[in-house]
C-alpha cells in the first residue's frame, strides 16, 4: 500500500505531445500492418511453395 | 468483405473468392473479430472508458486497419482526450482507406472549419511540450503556469490534466493536484495513471506517502492539514513582510540617504555663501570708492558752480548800442551839411555814451573817431555861446556849458578857469576850489594860473 512515488521517474514517463505541423509526419510515420497484410503475406508465401 | 487478394467483394455466405478463388474463411474470421473490438471499444467509449476504448480500437485496427469505423471512433476518442494530432491523424487516415461515405472527413471538416480553435488547439500543445520540458527540468513553477494556461486552452486536455495533477503532488499542493485529478477521471474514468496518482494522493494525505511527515491517530484531520485549502486565505505574513520592506526602505532613506543629500546641500550651500559675501565685499568697497569719489566730484561742482556764480556776465545794454548808432547817423547826416548845433548835438550824444561796457571794440574806435571829429567844432561853439552868456553875468547858465566843455576836453584851461569862475561868481566858492587848484596845476606860469591862484587864495 506504502508506494513511493518518484517524480522525476513519473514526469519522464510523460511524452510530448504532436503539433499540428506534424501530423503529416505522424502519419507517414504510423505503422498501418495489420492481421490481414501478415495473413496475405502467409498466405502468398504458401502459394508459392506450393507451386 | 472484400477479398484481401484480388479486392473485389466477397459474398457472405461464401469462404472463398469466386473471382480469383482465395479462401477468405481466415480473413473472414479477423474481419469479425475486428468488428468484435470495435463494438467493445464502442461501449468502453459510451461509458467514457477512453483508456479501454483506445486499446480496444487499436485491437480492432491490428486486425483490420481498414476498419473505418473503428479507427474514425478511435480518432473521436483521442480528441476527446485532447489529442488533437492524434485524432486528426487517425481521421486522415480513415479518409485514405474510404474515401467515400466516412464520416472522418465531417469530423475533421468540424476541427478545421474553425480556424480560431485550432489555432488554440495547437498552442495548447505548445505549452504543453514546453511545460513538460519545465517539468523535466524541474522548474515546477514554471512548469505550473504553462500547464495552467493549457488546460484554459484546451480543458480535456488529459495528458497535462495529470502532469499538472503530479507537479501538484510534487509541490505538496494535494488539493489542487485531487481536483484535477477528479476532473482528469471525469474525461477518462478509467485512466491508470489518472487512478495510480488518486491513489498516490490519498497515500500521502493520510500521511502513509513518501513525505511521512506527519503521523497521526486521525487521518482525515492530517488530510486537513494537508490541504493547500489554506492558501486560499489571504496571506497575511506576506501583507506584513511587505509594509516592514516599505517601512525599512524609508528609514533606510530617511537615516542614510538623506542625510548625505543635506551634507552635500549645505557644502554647496556653504560655498555659495562664502562666494556671495566676497562678491558683496568687493561690491561694497566698489561703492565706498564709488561714493568718496561722487563726493570729490560734489565738492568739485559746488567750486565750479560757485566760480560760476562769481562770474558776473555784463548784461548786454541794447540802447548802449542804438545810442552810438543813433550818433552815427546823426554824424552821417553832419558830414553831409555841417552846422555848429549838429556838431553841439552829437557831441553831446557822444559825451553821454559808455564805452566801457562795449565788447566790441570797433564801436570804441568809432565813438573815438566820432569824438575827434566832432568835439573841436562843438568845442569852439559851445565856448563861443558859454562865453557869451558869461560876459552876460548870466553865470547859472553859463556854467552847464562850462561844465560840459570840461567832460569834452580839460586840456584846455579856460574851460576850467571860467568854470570855477561860474561857481565863484554864483556864490559857490567851495565849488569853485578844486577846478582853480586844476587850473593852478595844470597850467603854471599862465595868467589864468596866476589869477586863478590869488582868487583860490581870496576864498580861503
Amino acid at each position: 500500500m506504502c508506494n513511493v512515488i518518484n517524480y522525476e521517474e513519473e514526469i519522464a514517463k510523460f511524452q510530448p505531445s504532436l503539433e499540428v505541423d506534424q501530423a503529416e509526419e505522424a502519419i507517414y510515420n504510423n505503422d498501418l500492418t495489420d492481421i490481414m497484410d501478415i495473413l496475405a503475406m502467409v498466405t502468398k508465401g504458401k502459394n508459392e511453395t506450393e507451386k | 468483405m472484400n477479398c484481401p487478394n484480388c479486392g473485389k467483394p466477397v459474398a457472405d455466405r461464401r469462404n472463398r473468392c469466386e473471382l480469383c478463388g482465395q479462401d477468405v474463411t481466415v480473413y473472414r474470421k479477423v474481419y469479425r473479430l475486428s468488428n468484435l473490438y470495435y463494438n467493445k471499444g464502442l461501449e468502453k467509449a459510451k461509458v467514457r472508458d477512453l483508456s479501454g476504448a483506445v486499446l480496444l480500437l487499436k485491437r480492432s485496427l491490428e486486425m483490420n486497419k481498414r476498419n473505418t469505423h473503428a479507427r474514425n471512433l478511435l480518432g473521436l476518442v483521442y480528441y476527446e482526450m485532447g489529442e488533437t494530432v492524434a485524432a486528426l491523424s487517425e481521421w486522415v487516415i480513415s479518409k485514405n482507406f474510404q474515401e467515400e461515405e466516412n464520416d472522418a472527413e465531417y469530423y475533421m471538416n468540424l476541427v478545421q472549419s474553425n480556424p480560431n480553435r485550432l489555432d488554440q488547439l495547437n498552442q495548447a500543445i505548445k505549452k504543453y511540450n514546453y511545460a513538460l520540458s519545465s517539468a523535466l527540468q524541474e522548474s515546477e513553477d514554471l512548469a505550473i503556469i504553462q500547464l495552467k494556461k493549457v488546460i484554459s486552452l484546451n480543458p480535456k486536455f488529459l495528458r497535462a490534466l495529470q502532469l499538472l495533477a503530479l507537479l501538484y503532488m510534487k509541490t505538496g499542493e494535494y488539493e489542487k493536484a485531487r481536483k484535477l485529478l477528479v476532473r482528469a477521471s471525469k474525461i477518462d474514468v478509467s485512466n491508470t495513471v489518472t487512478l495510480r496518482y488518486l491513489r498516490e494522493l490519498n497515500s500521502l494525505a493520510s500521511g502513509e506517502g513518501q513525505n511521512g511527515k506527519k503521523e497521526s491517530a486521525d487521518p482525515a484531520a492530517q488530510f486537513e492539514v494537508q490541504t493547500s485549502y489554506r492558501e486560499d486565505k489571504p496571506n497575511v505574513m506576506a501583507y506584513v513582510n511587505l509594509v516592514l520592506g516599505i517601512l525599512i526602505g524609508i528609514v533606510f532613506v530617511y537615516f542614510v540617504i538623506v542625510p548625505g543629500i543635506r551634507t552635500g546641500l549645505n557644502e554647496e550651500f556653504v560655498a555659495k555663501q562664502r562666494d556671495y559675501s566676497s562678491q558683496i565685499a568687493g561690491l561694497n568697497a566698489s561703492i565706498d570708492s564709488l561714493e568718496s569719489e561722487n563726493k570729490l566730484l560734489e565738492s568739485k561742482a559746488t567750486e565750479l558752480q560757485k566760480e560760476l556764480d562769481s562770474i558776473v556776465i555784463p548784461e548786454y545794454d541794447r540802447n548802449m548800442y542804438d545810442s552810438l548808432l543813433t550818433a552815427v547817423e546823426e554824424y552821417l547826416n553832419y558830414t553831409k551839411e555841417a552846422t555848429p548845433e549838429g556838431a553841439i548835438a552829437i557831441a553831446a550824444l557822444i559825451s553821454e555814451l559808455d564805452t566801457s561796457g562795449m565788447e566790441n571794440e570797433n564801436a570804441e574806435d568809432i565813438s573815438t573817431l566820432i569824438k575827434d571829429a566832432i568835439y573841436p567844432t562843438a568845442a569852439e561853439e559851445l565856448y563861443k555861446q558859454a562865453k557869451a552868456l558869461y560876459d552876460e553875468k548870466k553865470y547859472d547858465e553859463a556854467l552847464p556849458l562850462f561844465q560840459t566843455l570840461v567832460t569834452y576836453d580839460m586840456s584846455v584851461g579856460n574851460y576850467v578857469y571860467y568854470t570855477a569862475r561860474c561857481y565863484h561868481r554864483s556864490g559857490d566858492g567851495a565849488g569853485a576850489v578844486p577846478y582853480y587848484d586844476y587850473v593852478v596845476e595844470h597850467f603854471p606860469g599862465t595868467v589864468i594860473a596866476r589869477d586863478a591862484d590869488e582868487l583860490r587864495k581870496g576864498l580861503q
